[in-house]
């Protein structure tokens, strides 16, 4: 389970996320949805352990987020991945992959048909998933934008983590590619991994998440399914409407 | 520590894969190259003229390396949030610092004795033989160098490449210049003695590491001096990456 309990951020004096409180159960696909500002970003941030909240506490699992034995089941695709220019895609996978601690306890892991693989057979088979195979070889600073989505999508999914971060992980992409990653998705929720994504593509985010979260000035105004979120239309009209009616609200 | 070398094996990879390091070592060698000619010009002298010119070359030009490829070392992973990858990983800060260190340490290092073997072959051509002493002078460098990484990586920590270029400069100025300082200091009475001994204690002392005049009169430095030149500098490289960590803690990424 994902818990964020009481958790508040602020940078200097401003409040990015203001007493924020959210449960997500294993297993869930999880979209957290909020204009530009937010503080998405942030709360994802703290998801992984890159920054601390000033007050409250997020466990992933019963660790801490920013402990080691919370990293090592977790993946992140942070917004508009970069890398490293000198590196080819096979070679930065080739270093995340070394990165995964709990990789390392197991070098080899087990196939489908219980045949194990070393790493390279997990590199090639995750270059081939998202669609890199041609480019393996090449260094990653002539790949193009959905290029390195993909490979940023690789590198958050190839040690198999059992909870998934991503930070706009459709952006980017043309149709094919999107297509491609929610496929993916939907792939890593069958096999049991908890999905908590930002996106502003609510149409994509209505067809692969079971619930979302709604954040606005650091303050959550909905959890819940998205069923029942979408029980008087479309997501993203729904959406608008809520934060309208809020900011309507702060204005009077 | 297997983290460390996984990100020291990648910092080296993409250190010397950066097309401008070569630049600057094609210029290094061409120097080295010209102190044949440069030598040809003193009066029967020319061996000495070549080692006291390649020996300064080599420094130079490795200290251009270092500061250029270092004073945007974690600076440039910031800025494009390649250090969010890996710090989202099961890596602690420290392990990150030290393999970004090691590994740019590792790549310079390789560019030195580029140049050293060519001086090497240089000097042997020139009928000076097998110049072992300039090793010794090698190997202090390769400390000093460490050191100016190491401060390069804190630099980076909290300041752009520019502000860390000329921090480094300014301390490579001072570094040198510490003994001269206290000397004078020492002179000029006990209120500038006791001025300047904290810097004399805080700031490093480069001028322990520089052994190029000893050996180009073919002499051999201490080696009392030398070890205690050594374990200066692997204390200071301590220190100081255990402070380039605590600023990259306190950094909200």
């Amino acid at each position: 389970m994902i818990n964020i309990s009481k958790v508040t951020k602020k940078y200097g004096k401003t409040i990015i996320v203001d007493n924020l409180s959210l449960k997500i159960n294993d297993g869930t696909v999880f979209g957290f949805l909020g204009p530009n500002g937010a503080g998405k970003t942030t709360t994802i941030k703290m998801l992984v352990g890159l920054n601390k909240p000033d007050t409250g506490e997020i466990k992933i699992n019963k660790y801490v987020a920013s402990s080691i034995q919370s990293k090592q089941t977790s993946g992140y695709m942070p917004e508009d991945p970069y890398f490293y220019d000198h590196l080819t895609g096979y070679e930065f996978l080739e270093f995340c992959l070394s990165l995964s601690s709990d990789y390392r306890s197991k070098p080899q892991v087990e196939n489908s048909d219980s045949s194990r693989i070393s790493s390279n057979g997990i590199i090639t088979k995750m270059l081939e998933t998202v669609g890199l195979s041609e480019a393996k070889n090449k260094m990653i600073n002539t790949y193009s934008k959905g290029m390195k989505q993909r490979l940023g999508l690789a590198q958050a999914i190839i040690h198999k983590p059992k909870y998934i971060f991503l930070d706009e992980p459709l952006d980017g992409l043309d149709p094919i590619g999107r297509n491609d990653f929610k496929n993916i998705l939907r792939g890593m929720k069958k096999q049991g991994s908890t999905i908590f994504l930002n996106s502003h593509i609510l149409s994509d985010v209505e067809e692969l998440c079971d619930e979302i979260g709604i954040l606005n000035h650091g303050k959550l105004l909905y959890t819940g399914k998205v069923s029942e979120f979408c029980k008087r239309g479309e997501l993203e009209k729904r959406f608008v409407e809520l934060i309208n009616n809020k900011q309507e609200g702060i204005a009077n | 520590m297997n983290n460390i070398l996984i990100i020291a094996k990648n910092t080296f990879k993409e250190a010397i894969r950066d097309k401008i390091l070569y630049g600057i070592l094609a210029f290094a060698l061409i120097f080295i190259f010209a102190t044949i000619f440069l030598g040809s010009l003193s009066l029967g002298e020319d061996l000495k003229v070549i080692k006291d010119l390649g020996l300064a070359g080599i420094y130079l030009f490795s200290i251009i390396i270092t500061i250029f490829i270092s004073a945007q070392a974690i600076y440039k992973e910031i800025e494009k949030k390649t250090i969010y990858i890996v710090l989202a990983k099961p890596v602690k800060t420290f392990e990150f610092i030290i393999g970004k260190f090691l590994g740019l340490l590792t790549g310079i290092v390789l560019t030195i004795l580029i140049m050293q073997i060519v001086y090497l072959v240089v000097v042997l051509g020139k009928g000076g033989g097998f110049d072992s002493y300039s090793l010794i002078s090698l190997l202090l460098q390769i400390f000093e160098i460490g050191i100016f990484v190491s401060l390069a990586v804190l630099f980076s920590t909290f300041s752009t490449p520019f502000a860390s270029m000329l921090y480094s400069i300014i301390l490579l100025y001072i570094g040198h210049s510490l003994s001269i300082l206290l000397k004078y200091a020492e002179k000029a009475g006990s209120i500038a003695k006791y001025a300047v001994y904290p810097f004399y204690y805080l700031l490093p002392n480069l001028e322990k590491f520089n052994v190029r005049n000893t050996v180009v009169n073919d002499k051999l430095p201490g080696g009392g001096e030398v070890t205690f030149s050594i374990i200066y500098g692997i204390f200071y490289i301590i220190v100081i990456l255990y402070l380039a960590n605590l600023s990259l803690k306190k950094q909200e990424l």
